[in-house]
Formats: C-alpha cells, structure tokens, sequence
C-alpha cells in the first residue's frame, strides 16, 4: 500500500485526469479602495493523489492562498475548482492543517474531544466516536496523551492532534499552512516522515505550505515557487525523487542539491 | 497522615485565627462591658443555634434564604448568560440593548423593591425579581466580555468544519467565554445571598432574613448572632462549592505537565 505513488504516475502529464482542485487566474485585492494586490493571476493544478509543495517567502500570500482555496474567503476575481465544483466555502472534504495550533484546538477539549470534533461535524454516531478516535490516536501515536488537554502539550503534540483531527474528517484533500513551521528541527524531521507515510498510505492529495524550501523538495511531489509583492507563482519544479525518501540520502542525492540551489536562487531573487 | 498534616498546615493559621476572636468575644462579654442585651456571648449565640436546630426551626429558615438565593442566582445566570451573550457576540444587540442596561445597572436593587412589591405583591416571586435584577450584572458583564473576546481561530475552524451558527455558540463561543460567566456567576451569588437576606427583611417572607430581622426588633440578640452566624456558613459553603466546580470544569486552564 505504501508504494502508490510510482514514479510514472507522479509525472503523468497535467490534465491526463481531471485534477483535485484546480486554480484559474486568480486574483485578490485587499483594503482599499483602491486596496493592495495580495495574489496577482494565480494558476495552477493541484493533481489527484500528489504530494504538491508551495513555498515562498513570509509575507507573500501563502495563507491567504490557501484560504482561497479552502473556501474561507473569495478571490476578487479568478475561480478555484475543486473536483469540478467551485469552491465558495468551506467543506469537510478539504481539511486544513492552520498554522498556528495554538489557535486551532480547543483549549477545553482534551485530546480525543478535539479530534471527535470533526466527527460531531460529519454526524457520526456516537458510539461509533470513540472507536475511531481511538484508531486515530494510534496512528499519530497519541494514546498516552488522549485524556490530556491541548495547553498541557509539546508543539508537535498539538500539531498530531490537529492532524488527527483532520483524518478524522476523511476529506479528498488536505490543506497544510506551514504546520511544522514553528517546531525544533528533530520534531520537524520527525513529523515530516509521519506525515509523508500518511500521505502514501492513505493516497492523500496535499497542498503544503512551506517558507522552508528543503521541506518543500523533501516532502513534494512537485514544487510551485511563490514570489512577494504581489504573491505570485514564478516557478514549478518536478521533484522526481523516488519515495520512500530518507532524510539522509534523499537530502544528499544531486538531484535534491539541484532543485534547492535553483530554488535558492529564486527565493533570492536572482 | 500526610494528608491530615498537610491539612492542618495550610488551615491551621485560619483556625487558630477564629479561635482567637471567638476567646476575645466570649473574654469581652464576660466582662459585660457592654451589656448583654446588645452583646451576648458566643456561648450564648452557638446555644442559640443548637436550640433551633435541634427544633428544626433552623433547617426550615435556612433552607428558605438557600431556595430563594439559589432561585434568584439562577434566574440572574440564565438572563445574565444569554443577554450577556447577545451583547458579547452581536454588533447589533449591542447598540440596541447596552444604553439601557447602562442605565439600570447603577440602580440599587434595594431601590427596586418597591417597584416589584407593587407589580408582584409581598411575595416570594417578587423576592426572585428583585434577587435575579441585582445579581444578574455581574454574570452578565462577565458573558458580554467573554463572548466578545474574538477567536478568529477558532472561527476558522468552525467554518472548516461546517458548524452553523447555533454549534458555533455551543460548541466554541460559550465553553471559550466560560471562565468569565463562572468568575462573573461567583459575584452575582454573594450579592444573591444579600438580597434574599434583605428582601426577607423588607417584604416579611420566611428565611434567616427575617428571623434576624424579628431578633433584633424583640431584643433577642443570642438569637440575633445565631442567625448571622448561620448566614455566614451559608455564604462560605456556597461560595466554597462554587469554587470547587469552577476548577472542575475549567481545569483545562492549569497547565499540569
Ligand atoms: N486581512 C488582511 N487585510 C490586509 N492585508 C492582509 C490581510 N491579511 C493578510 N494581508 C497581507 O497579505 C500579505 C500576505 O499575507 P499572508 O499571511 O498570506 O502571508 P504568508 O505568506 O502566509 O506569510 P507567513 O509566511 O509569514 O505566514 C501580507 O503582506 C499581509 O500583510
Ligand atoms: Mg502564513
């Protein structure tokens, strides 16, 4: 189950199937009159089943696109589809991973209340919660921490069970706003692999917001580059790098060195 | 052991402390520097009590301020809860409502009563309406300020989530403003024990109120003691009770790893 990704599939050309979600010209102007130009004409595919990366420098719209594309805000003009369908506000079957956990858990619901909140919103029975909390607790491998509330636990706890939370939703494609992006290094790494095996298992579809351009390359399947000012994708890249990935050797094939000093470049501005 | 040790540690000093005083009264009275008819001694007071508690009459007098404490508290928190809440989450709601609770708040509630007895007679209902009006500010200032503290993030996961307007409250905005209702709740139930306590004097309707009241127009002032004694177990009880349920729901707010 692990191996659903082949190397064929992630690089069958755009539009061989109809893509998850697909974003046309989008733009988006906030304040004003006459306001400021946050995303300038937008566009891209995020394709069925992959793993797509989309890293940027702080400030250049990274959240505020994915807001556009979970529905909680419109665009000024441009369409987002996803699955066909236009999206225009938010739906269960896109799960978003916010940034900021401290801000996205119930401080008044321990762990496994948290994660069955999804549950209540789906209209899953109540006897039938407690059974599928606890397999998500397995997997994220927050057991000991179930009866635990958010307040009492590390950053990378949090951001597990906000994860949980999001499976627990069984949604068609998973929205993540740099969700490692405030842990240490080994935590990162750590959750990095988690989250990498999930998506093969599971065969998830993933946008993943990330400032960190390794993460981007280490964890895509392709990478789209946004530049500042107004926010705007400059660069795609296929990353082409075999999974299962490994945070040694992947990070030191040539073909990952490639793509970072390209990307480097871009994200400097040369 | 530990536990009767550790007990007796941290309430010692406040025992020892109440002993002291109950000594320096019994010490004043023997001395009968004032005299006894205005300034009995606690001995007097404490058999004042076991008297009527012996003949019930205690129970039944207690129980009645308690009832109407407790009535009026209630009616002051589910009031207080939603008109603080509309206040709290509706832009709307607060231009329209806030002038006029503004208006009334400063209001004494014992300045009230003559308004209620003339709508609701001397009853125990008026009773309620003059405890829930001035216990209600409090709770409700507490449920205004609670539910108006904004969680975009919160919001965010609402929406995401798909959760109407109804589960939004009940879900996040109401559990999210529930330390300021509960530190609100706790206030409002002090000023709902004054209130019983004077409306009983005001209106002659049974309870300790009253009781004290009587006691001190015939002169009985053991009895008069007795009462405010009694009063002021009730308080600590109730006031203690409060406090324990407010860490059991809110004990997510301490940290404990
Ligand atoms: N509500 C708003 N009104 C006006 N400007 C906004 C608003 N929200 C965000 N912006 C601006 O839009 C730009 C993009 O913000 P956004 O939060 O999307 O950036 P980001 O790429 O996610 O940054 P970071 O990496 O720091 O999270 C910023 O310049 C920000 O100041
Ligand atoms: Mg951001």
């Amino acid at each position: 189950m692990a191996h659903g990704h082949s190397a064929q599939d992630l690089m069958r050309p755009a539009g061989s199937a109809q893509p998850a979600m697909s974003v046309r010209e989008v733009s988006l102007t906030l304040g004003g009159p006459p306001g400021r130009l946050i995303l300038d004409a937008i566009s891209f595919d995020v394709r069925q089943g992959e793993f797509l990366s989309i890293v940027g420098p702080s400030g250049c719209g990274k959240t505020t696109l994915l807001r556009l594309m979970a529905g909680l805000m419109p665009p000024t003009s441009g369409e987002i589809t996803f699955e066909g369908a236009p999206v225009r506000r938010p739906s269960l079957s896109r799960a978003i991973v916010f940034q900021d956990y401290t801000n996205a858990l119930l401080p008044w619901r321990t762990v496994s209340a948290n994660i069955a909140l999804s549950l209540e919103a789906r209209g899953v029975a109540r006897a039938e919660r407690d059974d599928r909390v606890a397999a998500l607790l397995k997997k994220m491998g927050l057991q000991h921490a179930a009866a635990q509330f958010p307040g009492q636990l590390s950053g990378g706890m949090q951001q597990r069970v906000q994860i949980a939370r999001c499976l627990a939703q069984q949604p068609r494609i998973m929205l993540m706003d740099e969700p490692f992006g405030a842990l240490d290094a080994i935590t990162r790494q750590g959750l990095q692999d988690e989250l990498m095996a999930l998506a093969a298992d599971e065969k998830m579809t993933v946008a993943f917001i990330t400032h960190d351009l390794e993460e981007a390359i280490y964890l895509g399947d392709r990478v789209f580059v946004l530049a500042a000012n107004p926010g705007r994708v400059v660069e795609e890249i296929e990353v082409g790098l075999e999974r299962p990935r490994h945070q040694l050797l992947t990070r030191e094939d040539p073909r990952f060195l490639k793509h970072r000093h390209r990307l480097f470049g871009l994200l400097q501005g040369h | 052991m530990t536990a009767l040790s550790r007990a007796a540690r941290r309430h010692g000093p406040a025992v020892l402390f109440v002993a002291a005083l109950l000594g320096a009264w019994q010490g004043l009275a023997d001395l009968q520097v004032i005299s006894p008819v205005f300034f009995p001694a606690p001995s007097r007071a404490f058999e004042e009590l076991a008297f009527s508690a012996s003949d019930g009459s205690l129970w039944t007098s207690a129980w009645a301020t308690i009832k109407r404490m407790l009535g009026g508290w209630l009616l002051a928190s589910a009031a207080g809860i939603v008109i603080g809440g509309a206040i709290g989450s509706s832009r709307t709601a607060r231009d329209y409502l806030e002038p006029t609770l503004e208006f009334m708040r400063p209001l004494p509630a014992s300045a009230i009563i003559p308004v209620a007895i003339l709508f609701l007679g001397l009853s125990g209902s008026m009773a309620l309406a003059v405890i829930a009006f001035g216990a209600i500010w409090p709770v409700l200032l507490g449920a205004a300020h609670g539910f108006a503290t904004s969680r975009r993030g919160l919001r965010d996961v609402a929406a995401a989530l798909e959760f109407g307007p109804v589960q939004w409250m009940w879900k996040f905005s109401l559990p999210a403003a529930m330390p300021d209702i509960l530190s609100g709740a706790r206030i409002s139930l002090a000023i709902a024990l004054i209130l019983a306590v004077v409306t009983e004097m005001q209106a002659s309707l049974p309870g300790l109120g009253y009781d004290i009241f009587m006691a001190q127009r015939s002169f009985r002032s053991a009895e008069l003691y007795a009462g405010l004694i009694a009063l002021g177990v009730i308080g600590f009880i109730v006031n203690h009770g409060l406090a324990m349920f407010e860490r059991r729901v809110l004990s997510w707010r301490e940290p404990q790893s």
